[in-house]
Order: C-alpha cells, then structure tokens, then sequence
C-alpha cells in the first residue's frame, strides 16, 4: 500500500479522504491556495503546500506545481477528489508519465468518457438505451435546425466538454434555437475552452439515477447498487439518496450489469458512476459516466458498509477488488443533504463571510462530512459546498426523519446556508411519498413561504419554542433585577398561568403556559390544543434547542433578531412575535411596517468579481435588460436593470470585487 | 353628602382625568400609529404597576379664556411604577390635552416627579409628545422648561434619565432630552429641533423637510443627538425596559447582574481566525464582541452613528458590563470628531453608573484631514483621553490589532489607568504603521540604495517583525499578557472577578474642565 499520497483538492472531500488515509497508516499531503491557508483541509494533513493565489487557475488547476509538490514531498499517488481535476485527462496523463500514481481512471479513459459524444456511442455499443439524438457535433446553426426537427422539440443543447449543468439549455420552439445555439457556445467556449455542442431529445421532468461501480486492474467490475439524485437546482444535486424508490430488484441488476457492461468496455479501473434519466413511462437512457469519486458516495457508503476511498486506494495500488458482485449487500435507506453557503431566499445567490459560529448534528447514523469549522472563511472563489450530512435509518422513512433531526439542529452563522431549504425539501410531502423529478423544487418550492404545507402541530412546536424561551428569559431578567427578596409591602404570589399572544406571519396563536411541578417541564395550551413539554437546563447562548413535546424529542434553532424570535424547524424559518394580552391590545395600533421604496440604484445582489459590464453612463437601459454579469463560486450570472431609465454612472471596472448591497450603477 | 356620593364624584373625578382630551382626538392618535399617553405608560411598565401622582392639578390660567377649558392632568400624565420589578418613575405627555404643551402646571408635575426619583434615587422616563410651550401662559411656560433644565442637570449621573422622542419636540422643548443620558426616536412620528422647516425657510431659504431635519434617522445617524432609532411606540418603549435592565437604579448602587448558564469559562476557537493576518484587511469587531459575552448578547447603543466605534452592553460572567471598541469594518477603524465625542460620553455615562468598561482596540490612529482638523479633533480628541484618564470603574482593554500612535494612548491604555491591558498575539503596538515609520526613521538609507523600492521593501518588513507584535509592550509592561484569541472571554471575566472590589478615587475638586 502506498504510505504517501497527496490530495489536489480542498473542502470536505480533501478532509474525508484524509480520514481514510489516517486510518490505513498513509500519510497525507495537502495543497492550499492563498485564501484557504487556515483550511480545515490544511490543518487535518500531515503536510501542507501553499500553491499559489486564490484563483483556481492559480492553485488548484495548476497541474504542474501540484504535480512538483507531489514530487518534492515524496508522494507515491495523487488523490484528485472531484471537481477541479479530477476529470482532467491531461493531468492524470502528466502524473503517470511522472510516475506517480493517479487514483482514478486513466488519461485516455478519462477523455473517452469525458467526451458526452464519444461516451454516448460507448453506451451504444455496450447494449445501453441512450437519448434520442444526435451523437455528433453541430457544425451550423442550419444543421442544428434539421436534426432539431428530426429529434422532435423540446430539445436539449448539451456541450460536448464538461458537466454539472453548465452551458446547456432547453430549446422548445423552433425560433428560439439559433440564439441558444449561440449563448451555449458562448458559455461553453469559455467554461472549457472548446464549443462542441449536440442535441438530445429533452426529456421533461425525468429521475435522476446512478449507479456506482467499482472495477480493478484485473479485470472485475461490480456495481454497488444506485442513487436517487434527482432533487436539484440549477443542474446541482442537494438532496441524495440511495436505494431509489424508482428501481426493483429486477431493475437494479439489469442497470448494475449494464453499467458493469460500460466499465469493462471502457477498460475503466478505480471507481466511477454511470448516470441515467428515468422518465415517467420508467424507461431509463444513459446519461454520462463520471469518472471520479462522486460527492455523494456516502449514501452508498451507508447503504454498504465499504468505504469507496479505501477501496480507490487498493484498486489505484493494482491489488484486486476484495469482494465480488454478490458479496455486495445492501442494507437500509440513506439519505444526503449538501450544505452549500448560498441565500435560498433570494435565487440560491452565493453568501460568503466568516462562519461565526459552527454546531454539527451528532449522532448514532449521522455522519457529516465537513469542509469547515468555525472560523473558517468562505470565499467567492470555490465552490459554494461546505458540508455534507448523511443520515442512515432501517427504512426509507426512518432515514429521512433522522435527517430532519440533524438538519434542524445543524447551526451555521455568519453566512447564509441552504441548510432550512433543504428540509423543506424532504419534509415535502411529495418527497416523503417518493414522488421525485429533476423539476421538483420548481415545481414545488417555488414558492418561499408554503405556510399551508405545514401540519398544524409543526407550528405549534415552533410557537412553544418560542414563546417558552422568551418566557424562560423575560423571568430570568425580571428575577435577577429583584433587589430585595423582601420588598416592602411583601412579594406578589408567583403566579401559576401566563398568557401570551404570539404572532407568526399573520397567524395568532393564543398560549398558555402553567408551569409543573418539576422545574423543567410545562403544560403548554395552544389555542386549544395541549401540549406537555420538557424543557433542558436553559443554555441561551447554543441557539439550538431539544425540546420533548409530548412524547417525541424536537430539535430547533432560535435566533433573537430585535422585537422577534426567529425559529427554524423542518423547513420553516419563521419569525414569532410574542406579546401578553395587554402587550396585543395595544399592538394593533402600530402602524404596519412601511415597504422601503425602490431607490434608483443598482445594488450588487451577491458577492464576487464584476466580469463584464454591458452599458456605460448615458446608455438608456429597460426593466430586466442586462447590465452586467458577476461570477462567483464558479457561477456567472447576469444582473438585470431594477428600473426603466437612464444609466447615470456606472460604479464598478470589470476585475473588480464586489460585496453583497454596494451600489454597482446609478440611474438617473 | 353620604360617603357613596362622595365616592361618587371621585370616580367622575378619575375618569375625566382618564378621558384626557377625549375619545377624537385619541382615534386621532391612533390613526397617526401613536398611541396614547396613558397607553404608552402601561406598555412601558410592568402590568398593572403605575401609580399616578398629581392626577386632578390643572392650569392656573386665566388668560385667553383658560380659565373655561381645564381637563385634570393637564396635559401630562406623571407617577411611578416598576419595570422588571424595578422602581421607576415617569412622566407621558398628552398630545390630547392642549396638544401636549407646557404650562408652568405641566412643568411642576414633572419637576415633582424628577425630585421624588432624585430622593429614592430611581431612574426617571420621560415620554415627549408635545407642541411647545404652552403660549397663553407666556413667561410662566418658560419658567417651567428652565426649572426642568436645573433638575436635569441636578439628576444628571445620580440616577438614568431617559427620554423617549414620539412625537414633536421643538424649540426649548428639546434641551431637556438632550440634557438627559439616553434618547430614544420613533422613526416617522418623533422630531426634535431648535427651529422647524418654516423658520428655516424664512431666514435661510433652505427648503427641508421636518424628517430630513429632526426625524429619527437625521439625530441617529447625522447628528448624533440621538441614541436609539425605533420602528414605532411599542418597539420604543420596549427597547428601554431592555436598556434599563442593564443599569442600576442611581449611581451608589451596582450595576445589575445577571444570572447565566453561559460557563466562564467557555472558549471560542473560531476567534483564532476572526482577525485577518493582513493588516488592512477588515473585520467586524461585533462578532470577537457577541463571541465573549454572555449569551452571545450585545445591546450595542447609538449603532447607526459614527460606526467606526462601537458601544452597547452586555454581560460577562452576570456582571453588566459597557463595552468600547474601534471597528475595523468603518474607516477602518480610525478616530474622528464624531467617534471620539461617541465614545467619550459612553465611558462618562459608564463611570458614572458604576459600569466596568471593556475597549477592544483596533485603531490605525486618528483620522487626517482638513475637514477634521479645522473641525477640532484636537479639542474632540481630548474628550475621549479626559473620558478615560477620569473613569474610576474598572477598565480592562484588549489590543487585537492595531494600536498605533496617539490613538494607542487614548484607548484606555495602561498609561491612563486602565487597569488590565491583554494582547492577541496579531496585536501591533507601534507610533505608525511599518510603510509611514520607514519613510521617515529611513528616508536617507531608502534615497541612497541602488534600488529603492526594493531598500524600502526591506526596511518596511524588518520594522514590521521588530515591531508589528505584542511583545515589545510585553516586555515594558504595557501589555499585562498576550492571550490566545479563543480564550479571551474566561480571561475578562477572571479580570473582572479580580476587579470587582477595585477602589480608585479622583482628587477632589469641584469639577474637571473637560475640552467641550
């Protein structure tokens, strides 16, 4: 076995492929750019190289230093993570020629099933349905529009080079095609350097599926079951899990040997994933086949029991796969949520800062791998992934009820995090059938504040968290400020029943609440319904919560955010105001918080560096036209005018940083 | 008369003192999203806790037919109550009564209750809602701000006065809040000035408007009058029970403490990374702030005004505790006019209550210009040195960053009695920073190399290792210790617990003459 490897990448996955490494006795190499030299990555190693800048291309592309680095230090393999390069066939080409080894696939393997064009035929001929298309480059717009017709609208754009979404685009209308044709070769030619582009028939709303196979030097592939990846935005996965509804026995093994197939085919060794739309008729078609370790390799981690870096490991160092095809058994449900820095509140924008304060969920079947701490700073030049949760039950929906817990009590502050959004994803009750596409959050979380999805009770728990801890405070305040014990005139008798009147996004909820006998443990009346709830020894500043209502244990985050208190559960983050009733009589009279008017400014609506600006001080601009583009966490996205009018001045040179509500353009 | 009629009148007594100036104009009120006097009075106290005093004194006016419209009270409700369980007294002006103006009758009520606070020595609210003086009493309307004035300057650091801004405050009117400690503005229906838009408009031909000129964003952010900025009443009067929870009733006693679950001893790694390693690079203060305080809770004070320092309260270890700091995040850092005067009146209000001080240091030194030097930051400056030099309360200071020069000095340092100083090991303790000491210490060396840039380069990096760290003030002694980031929080509260009896006293004189 080798004794050291070097990692080239940064993140969670750098820190979960060390975990490996420190268990089997190899030592670790970690390489760093300028902005990550206080990494958790960087502190778990047990060496560390700066690369360089900040910028990727300057640090963690830089395939000559890294392969220097790897050289100079010793190291016997290169471990690529995902992303950055570890599809990248150059480079696994330029570390074997160096003679170190590549854990992963190699070059020429790596830039076949690269190629979508060139994997599409690999599936073909390996017996795999593939999408009605046109496995060939478009050559002209006129070419696009004869095989659009014959493939039948809608059509998907897909470039040849890359993945994750990037540079393609749906096409339903005849007319619309020529201008998609360009702005995808555009994009494409910039995000890869090379603007192949082809047609596939779009398939509306299918699944998501993979499978993850395992092959050796010697000759063996084996498939370790699928995962349901279908729950993404933008063409990113956040919600994993692994087995699928969707597939039978009968469908896993078919698609397992299918992929096998393509494996051996390919002359694939190490570890690698196949990928399939299921449509609604559960027909399947091969997608791509990734040719690294996949973010969510843990789902199938759980579900196995193997560990995939290790098993990466012994492939890379040409041992056989220790286990055959039907020594893989597959046990129970696992679920994965990615934890990404980014405002769900407004369009997934990125969020970067410091993380303020930290809190992991913990537990038996939770495992979370973490890229950060607290402390830790994220940056707009990577990818906006911090964290990955993975939560493990006998049965689909123990899983996902674990995954509620820990996501309710996972605590990030300092920046913005999809951690709630998330579950408000699997606390859908579409998701909790199984009822799954590509088109799930448009089609149901679209919409930011679905106040009816939530049962009644849930509120309620969110009602009692609140209003007990503000309670529990308001008195802890009002006893502390007590001079005396003895006042004159006497102490009034502590009462034995408070009311309060809380407020939530226009609900009201009266409550009552008597304290017990016992210290921590209440009756709790919400407008008619009682609750019996145990509070834990108070500890203000954890801003999560485990509250016992009933018979079941809840997790919460609080938050106090000025007149109101901020619960987020399940899903739902929303901010409760809690008055007594002579506090409510008067609060009608309050005038109704006044809507800021629009100003006439451009406001920078994320982080990250201006990369064109499209108008100049004078240019006459509409509603919605496009002034400029901002890239950040590998996303360019375009800004678009708030306001019909005359651009005044434009505050901002390309190259430059810009933060979250500075002013980019003036308008007259 | 039988003692049930005499009861009787009583009661309709009361309750056209109760009625105030009826149920229009009180709609009138509410539609204006402003509640009542009496209203405001019971959502500022404890429920059911105000006892009123002087409820039947009317006007003695007989001018301009006076004499025939009395409602009792006179247009302010005056008395005491508890807040938090606490004694305070209050006075609430009825905009209802004769538009909430000052008759010499008014004034006495509040004078009678600034007095009885003075006597038990508890804090006094008042509420401000009203038009100005009552004009018809003339002279006598006069006489009753100025005997106002006199006990706001008596009371002023023996017991909190707090004033609450909900409505108009014009002309003489304003001078008793601005001699208070605290000022509180409802944002869109409170407004003080010396003179309105229409005076204005008169002698200067400036156009304004009367939120542009005294609302609540123009004395929270541009002039500083003001400490507080609230959305509407309810807000306001609830985010002075808070501030009051911080404060001990007069200046004999304590300030309060406050019970926590929140260990002492709790460290916070994630400080390790919160300074920057580059010197320029800026960070937001609140958040070292928020991480050592108990409960992460910090009541920051006058947050929109001069935001390169920050005050507030909190709590370390149960003890209230007044907090000082530079704010990378704003200018980065630097002092100017408006900071120093910020700060300068917190660590007075502070000293004078009994209040420990915590300053976090961050300064590059005070700000340059014309504009600031004409503007008297020498004068300006000076407050916030004889702020310190005078406090008695305990005060301990943490360097993060940056101190250089004058600025070091001002911070609370060692040298004025401050009582404990800690250093983070980022901590830069120098009389400029490394580029501005090596253009002048090495001008000639710098002129004279073959390669300047390159000679300056140097230069600047061997001053930087020499002297951009703690430990040169270390080994003087200027600095008591160099601290790991994360353990800040059990280290101030050791220091407090170790203060907590500290005894200093100033040499007894009638009073300083501090540069105003």
């Amino acid at each position: 076995m080798f004794t050291k490897i070097l990692i080239a990448n940064r993140g969670e996955i750098a820190v979960r492929i060390m975990q490996t490494c420190r268990r089997m006795g190899i030592q670790t190499v970690a390489v760093y750019s300028e902005a990550d030299f206080r990494s958790l990555h960087v502190v778990k190693a047990d060496e560390a190289v700066p690369l360089g800048g900040a910028r990727p291309a300057e640090s963690y592309l830089n395939k000559e230093k890294i392969l220097q680095v790897a050289l100079d230090t010793g190291c016997q393999a290169i471990h690529p993570g995902y992303g950055f390069l570890s599809e990248n066939a150059d480079f696994a080409d330029m570390v074997t020629a160096a003679g170190i080894v590549f854990i992963g696939p190699s070059g020429p393997v790596i830039a076949r099933l690269g190629d979508k064009i060139a994997s599409k035929k690999l599936a073909i001929q390996a017996g795999i349905p593939t999408v009605p298309g046109h496995v060939k480059a478009l050559s002209s717009e006129a070419e696009a529009g004869a095989v659009a017709a014959e493939v039948g609208y809608p059509i998907l754009l897909k470039p040849a080079a890359g993945g994750g979404g990037k540079g393609m685009r749906t096409v339903t209308r005849p007319e619309d095609l020529a201008s998609a044709l360009r702005l995808c070769r555009q994009e494409t030619r910039k995000a890869f350097g090379d603007d192949a582009i082809f047609i596939e028939r779009y398939i509306e709303a299918p699944r998501h599926i993979e499978i993850q196979v395992m092959a050796d030097a010697h000759g063996h592939a084996i498939s370790l079951g699928e995962r349901e990846c279908s729950i993404q935005r933008r063409y990113q996965k956040i919600i994993e899990e692994s087995p699928s509804v969707a597939l039978d026995t009968e469908a896993r093994g078919r698609m397992g040997r299918m992929a096998c197939r393509l494996a051996l085919e390919a002359g694939y060794v190490n570890a690698g994933t196949v990928e399939f739309i299921f449509d609604a008729d559960k027909q399947f078609y091969f997608l791509e086949m990734n040719t690294r370790l996949q973010v969510e390799h843990p789902v199938t981690e759980m579900v196995t029991g193997l560990d995939l870096v290790e098993l990466q490991l012994r492939v890379a160092n040409g041992e056989p796969l220790p286990l055959k095809q039907e020594d893989v058994r597959l046990k129970g449900w696992a679920f994965e949520a990615r934890v990404c820095a980014e405002d769900t509140e407004r369009n997934f924008v990125p969020s970067i800062g410091l993380i303020t304060r930290y809190a992991e969920p913990a537990g038996s079947r939770i495992r979370v791998d973490s890229g950060v701490r607290a402390g830790s700073s994220v940056h707009v030049f990577y990818d906006s992934m911090l964290a990955k949760v993975i939560t493990w039950g006998g049965d689909r929906e123990q899983a996902r009820l674990k995954m509620v817990d820990a996501l309710n009590g996972y605590h990030i502050e300092g920046i913005k995090t999809n951690v709630d959004f998330a579950n408000r994803v699997i606390c859908h009750p579409s998701f909790i059938k199984g009822d799954l596409s590509t088109g799930f959050i448009a089609r149901h979380l679209a919409d930011a504040h679905p106040a009816s999805l939530m049962p009644e009770a849930d509120i309620h728990f969110m009602a009692i968290a609140a209003t007990l801890i503000y309670h529990l405070r308001e008195n802890l305040i009002h006893r502390s400020l007590l001079p005396l014990q003895a006042q004159v005139g006497g102490a009034i008798p502590a009462k034995r029943q408070f009311t309060y009147v809380t407020k939530s996004n226009g609900a009201v909820l009266d409550i009552e609440i008597e304290p017990q006998a016992s210290q921590d443990q209440w009756r709790v009346r919400v407008n008619d319904a009682v609750y019996d709830t145990i509070t834990p020894p108070m500890e203000y500043y954890r801003r999560r919560l485990k509250l016992t209502i009933g018979n079941a244990t809840h997790y919460f985050r609080l938050h106090y955010s000025g007149n109101f208190i901020e619960v987020a559960f399940c899903g739902m983050v929303k901010p409760f105001e809690i008055y007594t009733p002579k506090e409510w009589q008067l609060a009608r009279f309050m005038p109704k918080p006044a809507i800021k008017a629009m100003d006439n400014v451009l406001r920078c609506p994320m982080p990250g560096l201006m990369v064109a600006i499209n108008v100049q001080a004078g240019d006459r601009v509409f509603k919605g036209q496009e002034l400029l583009t901002i890239e950040s966490m590998k996303m360019e996205t375009a800004v678009a005018s708030p306001v019909d009018g005359e651009v005044a001045a434009v505050q901002v040179t390309p190259g430059e940083t810009v933060d979250t509500g500075s002013v980019l353009i003036s308008f007259k | 008369m039988g003692s049930s009629e005499l009861l009787e009148i009583l009661i309709q007594k009361s309750n056209q003192a109760l009625a105030g100036g009826g149920e229009a104009r009180m709609a009138k009120q509410h539609a204006a999203g402003k509640l009542c006097a009496r209203e405001r009075i019971d959502r500022l106290l404890d429920t059911g806790s105000f006892i009123e005093m002087d409820r039947f004194k009317t006007h003695r006016c007989v001018d301009f037919g006076m004499d025939a419209e009395k409602i009792p009270g006179d247009g302010v409700i005056t008395g005491q109550g508890l807040i938090n369980g606490r004694q305070v007294f209050v006075f609430a002006q009825d905009f209802t009564v004769f538009g909430g103006s000052l008759s010499l009758s008014h004034a006495e009520k509040i004078c009678k209750v600034m007095d009885t606070a003075m006597k038990v020595g508890a804090p006094v609210i008042g509420l401000c809602d009203s038009g100005g003086a009552r004009i018809q009493e003339g002279v006598m309307s006069l006489a009753g701000y100025a005997d106002i004035f006199l006990r706001n300057v008596m009371a002023s650091g023996v017991i909190p006065q707090i004033t609450a801004i909900m409505g108009p405050s014009a002309g003489g009117a304003v001078y008793s809040p601005a001699l208070t400690d605290w000022i509180f503005m409802v944002e869109k229906t409170g407004y003080m000035f010396i003179t309105g838009p229409e005076v204005i408009k008169a002698v200067t031909r400036e156009s304004v408007t009367k939120e542009d000129l005294g609302g609540a964003m123009a004395h929270n952010t541009v002039s500083g009058v003001a400490h507080f900025a609230e959305p509407d009443d309810a807000a306001c009067l609830e985010r002075i029970r808070e501030l009051l929870s911080f404060l001990p009733r007069n200046n004999m006693e304590e300030a309060p403490r406050r019970p926590s679950s929140d260990d002492p001893e709790r460290r916070d790694e994630a400080l390790r990374d919160l300074v920057p390693a580059d010197p320029n690079k800026p960070y937001d203060i609140r958040d070292l702030i928020r991480s050592n305080l108990d409960d992460g809770y910090f009541f920051e004070v006058q947050a929109l005004y001069a935001r390169n320092i920050v005050v507030g309260f909190g709590c370390l270890g149960g003890a209230t505790v007044g907090i000082v700091a530079n704010q990378p995040l704003a200018m980065a850092g630097c002092l100017d006019i408006n900071a120093s005067v910020k700060g300068a009146r917190f660590v007075r209000f502070c000293d004078a209550f009994n209040i420990p001080l915590i300053v976090y240091e961050d300064v590059p030194g005070f700000l340059p210009g014309t504009h600031q030097e004409h503007g008297g930051i020498i004068k300006h400056g000076a407050k916030l040195i004889y702020a310190f030099c005078e406090a008695t309360v305990p005060r301990i200071t943490v360097i993060t960053r940056k101190a250089y020069g004058g600025a070091y000095c001002v911070m609370n340092s060692r040298h004025i009695r401050g009582d404990l100083v800690l250093g983070f090991p980022t901590a830069e303790i120098a009389v400029m920073g490394a580029e501005g000491a090596v253009n002048i210490i090495s001008r000639e060396q710098i002129q004279g190399a073959a390669d300047p840039e390159a000679e300056r380069k140097r230069l600047v990096q061997e001053y930087r290792t020499k002297f951009a760290n703690p430990y040169k003030a270390a080994e003087l002694g200027y600095i008591d210790d160099v601290i790991d980031p994360a353990d800040t929080r059990p280290h101030l509260i050791k220091a407090l617990r170790m203060l907590s009896t500290k005894r200093d006293v100033n040499p007894p004189k009638k009073h300083g003459n501090i540069p105003l």
